[in-house]
């Protein structure tokens, strides 16, 4: 008995040894990690050609790791890759920077890569974090570089304006404790979530939409389109299907709003996962309104009528897109590039698909909209690589140089070949905009000019808009094109944003101004929670395993579970700032 | 004694070789179960990756009161229990009289192709069977076709509340109750044929035999096998489950894992998902005590 108790304390000792030479192993990778300090510019001009320069290449070939956001690409040319294509073999040529791929990754799943890249301090050298939360995290944890000197340093003239043209927002954003920790991606309004309809199937059935021509229809009309497509079945699909929504559901962003809720929501003024302002200077969660209960409302009946894709809430992004390219929806909700890189798919497969845009008007005929918060992308060097200025240079060449180089097309014909063929625009090392906050109607009143010929080429500001004229040149001399990027342009810019510049212009906008934006302290525990608490109840109305009135219950819980806290720490920060 | 030790060590008998075989698997548990064992401490924390274990604030019980003070973790574990239990109930079951049945077959060809068949699922990952599953029984699928055939009403399994755990188990038994019959045809085969040939003699029926002789025969096995997988009572299968959930069936389908995953890394809340997982171990080791208790009354055998 002893001598079996004595071996066991052995084993123990042992094993308490082991534990703590792991511990202290651990603590000693850890102390490795923060021993670095940021080459300041002078420092950075040593391994430059032209020092300092904003286009300066390196003397010696650099590597870059990058964590990328990828999409479907059919544009593609065949043999290239995120790695290596067009884009990046520019940066190489330009820099002397080679770019390696550390993750590459879409939606859910990229930010998994970039969740699990911070929980293992294995950063790329640069990447894209898509939420405040995370940037906010990198910088606590000390895990990515200031960029406040290199960007005053290294920014072209053009670039900075474009920020400036923010009114400081989209940097301010981006600064924490007065540093510049990211490059921001920058957020215009690009309201509303339009309803993307097939006109080849409307004209097929016979059915008018929009008679007054406000590019403006009611949710009557949406819902008996759907229903006739549905018994009709115009996609000749022998398998229709209703609309698709994506389980996330609702957005704050305007631009991201494919495949969501926000359409439906505007018909009863609601905005879900906004914050607003109430009454009395009070802040109101927009999830927890009597107006989206009423959209939920609207959203149930449309299930169990079918108008709504009866697998709601099992389907991918990925799977929705496929219904529009098999033919079995013909009715989406999307901001106004959808056509590009979503609807495209159809045109793929059936050379006589065509879409008419249109927004949801409430019962007062108007249409509610929100502006848009600063923009939550930001790029992110990693701290201690050794030429975070690169991350500068690279915005100067894609959002400067390429974008207003009028000679793009012999100074970088390869490049200037895949903007003019329509390539996405992800297969750029950095997947973000950067476009002044006026940009969206400037370029489309330059591209309408131009189509007229009211102005030369020469005059119109941006290669992009240059291109989109001639592609939608090619599809108005024949509208059965098999040119998808044609077809796309057409779409995109004629249809999306000319319904924006039309609605605009009509002052048909029922501007909202959202009070809060950003993350606060005890979100940080609860905002998790309650984000799954309100994807699940609003899932169980929608779907109808729970009545309408199971709101209140949501409320209540949200309430409880950490809601009242949030706000109440939203409100003293407005407070504070006051 | 002292001295056949000294013996043994010098010339290095069997002994010290098995003992070697043993090394890497000793270090593979040190290395990925007692080493990672430190990270508890994370639970007590706000812990912040950069600042590290000994660096981060110490919180006390705060990740632990969320925990309790959240709705979600009942209906997650009760998730995970049922799951579970189902799975082992109707594994052990199928795998049981799947044996039993495959032992009677006496061509030995059919017998070994009918066991490589039912062998083969095991070895897919999930990561692929999932695919196969979604295709299968979504509203499009084979299994609403049949229904539809058959002037059923169609099923949204993988959007069903109700439906979503049956699924799970189902799959899962399917998947794995071929791999885990192997132990109990070992077991069928070490029963002394003798028995069956004195049953015969009486005039036992063949039904007879499998009650009386194979049954009990195999009941050591059984029981043993049961108690030992009661100790993966509360992993219900992260693979499995993350490949073919979806917020519709949060409800039914969330487990622990998943819930852990999805809160504590992809949501980064590192300290909460510790907190989580410790929990669970702890829970876990409840049940293997218990568990060993178990066998030893009814095996007279202890595992530990």
């Amino acid at each position: 008995m002893r001598t079996k108790w004595s071996m066991k304390s052995k084993r123990l000792t042992k094993r308490l040894a082991v534990l703590s030479m792991s511990a202290l192993m651990v603590a000693a990778l850890a102390a490795c990690g923060d021993s670095s300090t940021p080459p300041t510019a002078e420092e950075a001009g040593k391994y430059e050609v032209t020092p300092g320069d904003p286009f300066s290449a390196y003397k010696d070939e650099i590597t870059v790791t990058m964590g990328r956001v990828t999409t479907a690409n059919p544009k593609l040319p065949s043999g290239d890759t995120y790695e290596n294509n067009a884009y990046t073999r520019l940066v190489k040529d330009t820099f002397n920077a080679q770019i390696s791929d550390q993750f590459e990754a879409n939606g859910e799943d990229y930010s998994r890569q970039v969740s699990l890249a911070i929980a293992s301090g294995e950063l790329p050298d640069m990447m894209r974090v898509d939420s405040k939360d995370e940037l906010k995290e990198l910088v606590d944890n000390d895990l990515i570089e200031d960029l406040t000197a290199i960007y005053d340093q290294y920014a072209t003239d053009n670039i900075k304006q474009i920020y400036d043209s923010y009114d400081g927002r989209a940097l301010e954003n981006a600064t924490i404790d007065g540093r510049l920790m990211g490059l921001p991606a920058t957020s215009l309004d690009s309201a509303p979530t339009m309803v993307w309809v097939r006109q080849d199937w409307l004209d097929l059935l016979g059915i008018q939409l929009d008679a007054d021509g406000d590019g403006a229809i009611s949710l009557d009309e949406v819902e008996k389109t759907a229903q006739e497509f549905l018994e009709r079945d115009p996609g000749q699909s022998g398998n229709p299907v209703g609309i698709p929504f994506v389980n996330t559901m609702n957005t704050t962003d305007y631009n991201g709003s494919a495949y969501t809720m926000l359409g439906v929501a505007s018909t009863e003024g609601a905005f879900p996962q906004y914050w607003m302002n109430g009454e009395d200077g009070k802040i109101v969660y927009g999830s927890t309104t009597e107006a989206t209960k009423k959209m939920l409302g609207i959203m149930a009946d449309w299930f169990k009528n079918g108008i709504i894709d009866p697998q709601f809430g099992t389907r991918t992004f990925d799977d929705i897109t496929a219904l529009y390219a098999n033919g079995q929806s013909g009715i989406a909700f999307g901001p106004w590039h959808i056509p590009d890189w979503g609807l495209i798919s159809a045109k793929q497969m059936d050379k006589n698909a065509k879409f008419s845009a249109y927004t949801l008007e409430d019962a007062d005929g108007k249409v509610n909209v929100a502006h848009a918060n600063p923009s939550n992308q930001f790029i992110v060097v990693r701290k201690g690589y050794e030429h975070p200025e690169l991350a500068v240079k690279i915005l100067n060449l894609f959002y400067d140089k390429l974008a207003n180089d009028k000679d793009a097309a012999t100074t970088m014909p390869e490049a200037a070949k895949y903007q003019e063929t329509g390539v996405d625009g992800s297969t750029r090392p950095f997947n973000i905009e950067v476009n002044s906050a006026t940009s969206l109607l400037d370029d489309y009143s330059d591209v309408v000019r131009g189509i007229k010929g009211e102005i030369s080429l020469d005059e119109v500001r941006t290669t992009e808009s240059k291109n989109n004229i001639g592609s939608i040149k090619t599809y108005l001399n024949d509208m059965d094109t098999d040119d998808v990027t044609a077809w796309s342009k057409y779409h995109s810019r004629i249809n999306g944003v000319g319904l924006i510049d039309k609605l605009t212009q009509e002052k048909k906008f029922e501007w909202m101004t959202p009070a809060f934006s950003g993350t606060t302290a005890s979100m940080k525990q609860t905002w998790a929670n309650l984000t799954k608490l309100e994807q699940e109840s609003f899932i169980k109305i929608i779907t109808g395993s729970e009545p309408l009135d199971y709101f209140d219950t949501f409320v209540n819980n949200w309430k409880k579970q950490g809601g009242d806290q949030v706000i109440q720490e939203i409100e003293d920060e407005i407070a504070s700032k006051q | 004694m002292k001295q056949g030790n000294m013996k043994a060590r010098g010339r290095l008998g069997p002994g010290a070789m098995y003992h070697m075989m043993m090394l890497p698997g000793i270090l593979f548990l040190l290395v990925f179960s007692y080493v990672p064992m430190v990270g508890i401490i994370t639970a007590f924390q706000d812990y912040i990756p950069a600042k590290g274990m000994f660096g981060s604030e110490f919180v006390g019980l705060k990740h632990f009161t969320y925990m309790f003070k959240l709705p979600d973790i009942a209906q997650v574990v009760s998730n995970t229990l049922v799951i579970a239990i189902g799975k082992i109930l109707l594994g052990t079951m199928m795998a049981i009289i799947f044996s039993v049945l495959l032992n009677e077959i006496r061509v030995k060809y059919v017998k070994k192709s009918v066991q490589t068949i039912v062998y083969l699922p095991h070895f897919l990952s999930w990561v692929v069977l999932a695919s196969v599953v979604v295709n299968m029984f979504s509203l499009d699928g084979i299994v609403n076709q049949m229904l539809a055939f058959f002037g059923l009403e169609n099923i949204n399994f993988l959007g069903s509340n109700t439906w979503f755990q049956p699924l799970i188990i189902g799959t899962d038994v399917w998947k794995e109750f071929g791999y885990s019959s192997i132990v109990y045809l070992a077991a069928i085969t070490s029963i002394d044929p003798g028995l069956y040939e004195a049953a015969g003699m009486d005039g036992a029926s063949w039904w007879r035999k499998v009650w009386h002789i194979t049954l009990p025969g195999m009941l050591p096995i059984i029981l043993l096998m049961g108690v030992m997988s009661l100790t993966n009572i509360l992993s219900a299968g992260f693979d499995q489950v993350y490949n073919l959930y979806n917020p519709v069936v949060y409800e039914s389908g969330d487990i622990l894992d998943t819930y852990v995953y999805r809160i504590g890394l992809v949501g980064r809340q590192y300290s909460f998902g510790t907190a989580v997982g410790l929990f669970k171990s702890v829970i876990g080791i409840v049940l293997l005590m218990s568990a060993n208790q178990l066998a030893k009354k009814y095996t007279d055998r202890k595992i530990f």
